[in-house]
């Protein structure tokens, strides 16, 4: 993973900054999120991928593209945790209290 | 927390940039990581014996192939590409190497090249055995050898042994079967295959020979009277000093009128009985006016002219009988055109000639002529042949040494001695008088060493 980190740190980073952005913006976006049961779906989904890598089950190329795939979703996770939770505590300081 | 799962319903729109990130990544990074990866594996195999590597990368997959010599090695070789930082996993396609049972291997010389075929256990050996043939000089170095496993201990010091004595062969093959060598062709040099064979003495350990064919190249010794330049050339081998000095000393004996040319080398591998067999050739070559001798292993071919035609036939019938067991004798004798007939005073004076550079020799105190003379008395005959109308008497003479009485029976005895061998080759009985003057006509004093030689002697005197 070292290896790995070292060699495309830069899209790795691009990723967080990605996530940090839209977890930024999500906490003050209107509208509907993803409904409960796409998330479930979705999340079935993931955890298939993240199965498939870790038994190493798709080989060659394919493999290394989902490795690099999850890394980056991982982290695009990370940033928008981190960026939607640095805003909410911005607005919730900022706010006038009720 | 439970913001944090209403916020994330709302981080998809985001999924999309991210996606096309990830598509350029991939399309980006894939080439470079592979070659990386590759380039780190070969690294990690560096140290590790190997035959027909190869390295192929997909993503971070490693595909290894390749030959190793032992099971350790081969699971050494694809730990190590395992343990490259990156590489996800290693697609085993590695094999041992074949194993060869028997293990041979052959080194194989002709006149252009030395070729190496068989196996060889490792590429270090096979490369320091190509080496090696390159080092026997001269001559291309077709390498056709395999890598196998299952070489005997110490096999590559046996293979550079046996290498080196490629070198002293003109043409064949040495095999090395397992353990067991065998060696066939032509040694380049006399005395090649004796130093092979004492080579093979140093085979390492548990090494031996079974089969040792190689011959050694024919063992020639030449002989060539030459009439105009009145020389005999002596040339080829010999074996020893002793020989040598012993062969040129008959030399001397035998041809009293030509120079002896001594261009002969020492060297050992002569066939058995040499030296019984090159002297009588050379005194059958002493009788010839001009000739050829060529001793070649066992083979004696004598060619060249004798004078008359009773001295052709005691050749052709005689030398062979002299020969030891084994020998061969091929004559290509023919007889010389017969000189022209010259009158009394000329005969006389030719035999006084021929006298003069030499004596007709005998036993010590007998009257048996000595086979050094038939030379002398094949040119006495010739010259009697000239004048066949002159009758002529054979003196005998001797020193004062002895007994007087003894002196004369002796030098009756020897001068009727020359006339037999005189009439034995063909001439009339009634030509020739046998007298025997004991010591009372000497040519020279007798109290000397020299004077008493000169004394002793045959005289044909013609009537």
């Amino acid at each position: 993973m070292a290896y790995l980190t070292t060699f495309y740190w830069g899209w790795l980073l691009a990723s967080v900054l990605l996530g940090f952005a839209m977890g930024w913006i999500s906490v003050v976006q209107h509208g509907e999120g993803v409904s409960r049961k796409l998330r479930w779906a979705l999340s079935a989904l993931v955890a298939a991928l993240i199965g498939a890598a870790l038994a190493r089950a798709v080989p060659g190329r394919f493999g290394y593209w989902l490795d690099l795939g999850l890394i980056m979703f991982a982290l695009y996770l990370c940033g928008c945790a981190v960026g939607s939770w640095l805003r909410d505590w911005v607005v919730s300081r900022s706010a006038p209290p009720a | 927390m439970h913001g944090l799962f209403r916020w994330s319903g709302k981080w998809w729109p985001g999924i999309i940039p991210l996606v096309i990130f990830w598509a350029i990544a991939a399309w980006t990074s894939t080439e470079p990581l592979e070659a990386d990866l590759a380039q780190r594996s070969t690294a990690a195999l560096k140290d590790t014996i190997l035959d027909k590597r190869r390295i192929s990368v997909a993503g971070r997959d490693v595909t290894l192939a390749a030959d190793a010599f032992s099971e350790d090695g081969r699971q050494g070789a694809v730990a190590s590409v395992e343990a490259v930082p990156g590489v996800r996993l290693v697609n085993d396609e590695t094999r041992l190497v074949p194993e060869a049972k028997p293990f041979v291997w052959s080194a194989e010389r002709d006149v252009l090249r030395v070729t190496l075929s068989g196996s060889s256990p490792l590429p270090a050996s096979k490369g320091r055995l190509l080496e090696a043939a390159r080092a026997v000089g001269g001559v291309e170095v077709a390498d056709r050898t395999n890598l196998a496993r299952g070489a005997p201990p110490r096999f590559d010091n046996a293979a550079l042994l046996l290498l080196d004595q490629v070198g002293k062969l003109k043409d064949g093959k040495v095999t090395l079967t397992d353990t067991r060598v065998s060696l066939t062709g032509m040694a380049r040099e006399l005395g090649g295959r004796e130093a092979i064979a004492a080579a093979l003495k140093n085979l390492p350990e548990g090494y031996s020979v079974a089969v040792n064919d190689v011959k050694a190249p024919p063992y020639i010794f030449q002989a060539y009277k030459d009439p105009v330049a009145v020389t005999v050339t002596l040339t080829g081998y010999v074996p020893d000093n002793n020989v040598h000095a012993a062969l040129v000393a008959a030399a001397g004996r035998k041809f009293f009128r030509e120079k002896v040319v001594d261009n002969l080398k020492e060297s050992i591998g002569a066939p058995s009985g040499f030296a019984n067999a090159v002297v009588p050739a050379l005194g059958a070559l002493s009788r010839l006016s001009t000739g050829t001798l060529v001793v070649s292993d066992r083979e004696v071919k004598l060619s060249g002219d004798a004078l008359y035609e009773a001295a052709a036939g005691q050749i052709r019938a005689g030398l062979g009988k002299e020969f030891p067991q084994g020998w061969q004798f091929k004559p290509e004798i023919s007889v010389r055109p017969a000189a022209a007939p010259v009158d009394a005073t000329v005969c006389q004076q030719l035999f006084t000639d021929l006298l003069g550079k030499a004596r007709i020799r005998f036993e010590s105190g007998q009257a048996d002529i000595v086979a050094d003379s038939a030379g002398l008395l094949d040119r006495l005959i010739e010259t009697a042949l000239r004048c066949p109308t002159a009758n002529i008497e054979i003196s005998g003479h001797t020193d004062t040494d002895g007994d007087e009485a003894a002196n004369q029976e002796l030098s009756e005895k020897r001068a009727q001695a020359v006339a037999d061998y005189l009439v034995k080759a063909g001439l009339p009985a009634n030509r020739f008088s046998a007298v025997g003057y004991g010591a009372t006509q000497p040519i020279a004093g007798n109290d000397t060493d020299q004077g008493k030689a000169q004394n002793r002697r045959i005289d044909f005197v013609v009537k």
